[in-house]
């Protein structure tokens, strides 16, 4: 007898009809996603993207070239050499990083006794030809001179939180 | 260009057409391609059979032997993975037969052509319906009334052919592990899953 | 030259202007159905390309045709490349008879139903010469899933299209739609309600649409029967699929539906029997071939068969006996 109900039942498709009215009413919901280049996800102060080498106030660049972060780093993805400048101070010739080595975990940028190298904001770069992933000195100070405002800002929003 | 040598043109292509594809049918070595070629010929075989004004008969041609007994065939020729057959295979065995079937429908042509030879069925022109006659109610009337009893032994034939054909390849092989569709859709929830209320429980190693 | 005229003036246009509003509306078919589809799903959909993504189905199209057409390895070039001419074909075949509106039919034959029936079969070939020819496992296993399926639901469909016969008593198109003249009560799908079901349900079936889309089930056999083709080739599969999709729904308008006729009766601008009628009644099926492809899992291979063999076929043939019986004792407002 219960067969019997139950063919009659799958015959009303009432189940289906209750997947459909499911869909149906989330055809009317609003919609979550994000237009990606118009509008973004908000972004913590600590996120780790691409990396800058920043100067003090003066212009003088941070940098010591004390080495830790190319002894820090997991990926050995920094190479630096030094020299002494003519005022006689110990100044990098070289700070390169390899973009594809690293893999954003910001032990450079924690171990810089300075806070010379810094991980920017900046996740949307790309490269265009072989070798333009490994970063020079003056491209990572260019970065740095670009977005010193916002590397500023970022850090001080994340200073309480070291 | 008139419409009665334009309606030539097409009995003469479609006809060749159909010649050409039954002798391909028998003298292509592929299966498949012989069936393909069958396919071609019963389409053309349909063109012809709308020139003389059976649009009913060359569609249902269409649907059932292009589209569902042709199908058929193909589907079990792609599963059975026949071997192309070579020359000398040809030769044999099937010869006689297929010569007597040969004889007898060139036996048929031949007495044809005498019907129209001695004018026993009108030749010079198409018997033409005049607008609005319906084919199909035509060939219901006539298959319902004067060849009523033909057509249902037929269905009735067909019927026991269709049963005898599931009786003979149903069956269940030992160890087989198909499962019974029907038995899942039907399932009650409540006969399989008990839902069991518990108490939350503690954590472990920790002061909560 | 009476003829030459008659065959370019009264068809060759017609004809073009049918095939090119076919392609036009598989086009914007397939905007509309990533659109239902996203926004079931609570996303956006295209929305890149033109103002509201509306380029988006050119943009798909110049792609599409700029590719290259790869031939597998061993593959039999002329069926192959044939495979999907046989699918577009048959596909825009079918068209010659649907009547958009009174009168305004390509090819008012009396047979329009069973033409129709035994083009939308044709469909098949397509599908298993591509399989075939493709001399990749998938594509044949594909083309045997599809091929079996397809034939199993046109006899659900062809008895379902029998009970309209029986109710319209015409094969005709025209007339079955003109049978259902006088509003809303007067259409076919109130004595044929299970019959409408069926013939919709099965043409889901019929045209390898989810939830009836094993023939391509990524999951199982990656695309099927259209897995080594790309460029142009898949386009035309693509093409002659929604196509299809199209003419099954204008059928459903058309045989149960009242076709043309408006819903309501009287004398109002409303009430007048019109094409656009005939076109938005389409559209629903075409959205509800969305729909269930956005509500619905694929059934199992094994289900499907059960449902066109041990469900369909036995309500339809029941059906047909009520529907004769109805219409003996000319039932309701149908057949008085």
């Amino acid at each position: 007898m219960t067969k019997i109900v139950r063919y009659l039942k799958s015959l009303t498709l009432n189940e289906i009809r209750k997947g459909l009215m499911l869909t149906q009413k989330y055809f009317f919901k609003r919609k979550f996603t994000v237009r990606y280049p118009e509008e973004k996800t908000p972004k913590s102060p600590r996120f780790r993207g691409l990396h800058a080498l920043r100067r003090y106030p003066n212009g003088e660049e941070r940098c010591i070239a004390c080495k830790l972060c190319e002894a820090v780093c997991p990926a050995a993805a920094i190479t630096i050499d030094s020299d002494v400048r003519e005022d006689g101070s110990r100044r990098t010739t070289k700070y390169e990083i390899d973009l594809f080595k690293c893999i954003y975990c910001g032990f450079c940028e924690e171990s810089c006794p300075v806070d010379s190298i810094v991980e920017t904001d900046i996740h949307e770069y790309h490269f265009e030809s072989m070798g333009k992933n490994v970063m020079t000195k003056e491209q990572l100070l260019a970065v740095g001179d670009m977005y010193e405002e916002q590397i500023a800002k970022t850090k001080q929003e994340d200073a309480k939180y070291r | 260009m008139s419409p009665e040598l334009f309606q030539q043109i097409i009995f003469y292509v479609f006809a060749t057409f159909t010649v050409g594809s039954a002798m391909a049918v028998v003298s292509v070595k592929n299966t498949i391609y012989s069936a393909l070629f069958l396919v071609l010929c019963f389409f053309n075989t349909a063109v012809l059979w709308l020139l003389i004004e059976a649009e009913f008969l060359a569609i249902t041609l269409v649907l059932v032997y292009v589209g569902a007994v042709m199908v058929l065939f193909l589907f079990v020729v792609m599963m059975l993975d026949v071997k192309q057959a070579k020359a000398s295979q040809l030769k044999q065995s099937y010869t006689k037969a297929a010569l007597l079937i040969a004889a007898a429908m060139l036996v048929e042509l031949l007495m044809l052509f005498g019907y129209k030879l001695s004018g026993q069925i009108p030749t010079n022109e198409l018997i033409r319906q005049e607008q609005g006659y319906s084919n199909v109610a035509e060939v219901g009337m006539e298959l319902f009334t004067k060849y009523v009893y033909p057509f249902e032994i037929a269905a009735v034939i067909l019927l026991v052919a269709i049963v005898a054909a599931i009786m003979l390849t149903m069956r269940k092989r030992p160890g087989n592990k198909q499962m019974d569709a029907s038995k899942q859709i039907n399932i009650n929830p409540s006969e399989r899953i008990r839902v069991v209320s518990m108490k939350a429980e503690k954590g472990q190693g920790e002061d909560s | 030259m009476e003829l030459l005229e008659f065959l370019i003036f009264d068809n060759l246009i017609y004809i073009l202007a049918i095939v090119l509003g076919v392609i036009l509306t598989v086009a914007y078919l397939t905007y509309f159905e990533r659109k239902v589809i996203a926004f079931m799903h609570v996303r956006m959909g295209p929305n890149r390309v033109g103002p509201r993504g509306l380029l988006q189905p050119f943009a798909d199209v110049l792609k599409l045709l700029t590719k290259e057409i790869i031939f597998p390895k061993n593959a039999n070039k002329f069926l192959f490349l044939i495979a999907p001419i046989i699918t577009l074909a048959t596909a825009f075949a079918a068209w010659a008879v649907v009547p958009f509106a009174d009168g305004m039919v390509l090819a008012d034959i009396n047979a329009g139903l069973v033409y129709v029936l035994a083009m939308t079969s044709l469909g098949v070939y397509g599908v298993i010469i591509a399989g075939w020819a493709s001399n990749s496992k998938y594509a044949l296993l594909g083309a045997l899933r599809s091929a079996a399926q397809i034939v199993s639901y046109e006899i659900a469909m062809g008895f379902a299209l029998v009970g309209v016969l029986v109710a319209a008593g015409s094969l005709n198109l025209s007339e079955i739609v003109r049978g259902q003249e006088g509003g809303l009560v007067h259409w076919y799908i109130w004595p044929l309600l299970p019959l409408f079901l069926i013939y919709y349900i099965s043409g889901v079936a019929e045209t390898n649409r989810a939830p009836f889309d094993v023939a391509e089930g990524e999951s199982e056999i990656v695309a099927g029967f259209h897995v080594e083709y790309s460029g142009a080739a898949f386009a035309l599969f693509f093409l002659g699929e929604y196509a299809n999709m199209i003419i099954i729904s204008a059928l459903t308008a058309l045989m149960f539906l009242g076709g043309w006729y408006s819903p309501f009766t009287g004398d109002s601008w409303i009430a007048q029997p019109s094409i656009f009628w005939f076109l938005g009644k389409t559209s629903i099926f075409l959205y509800a071939y969305f729909w269930l492809r956005a509500s619905l899992p694929r059934y199992r291979y094994d289900q499907i068969m059960r449902l066109g063999w041990k469900v369909f076929i036995p309500i339809t043939i029941v059906w047909i006996f009520v529907v004769a019986v109805m219409k003996v004792y000319h039932v309701g407002p149908w057949w008085n």
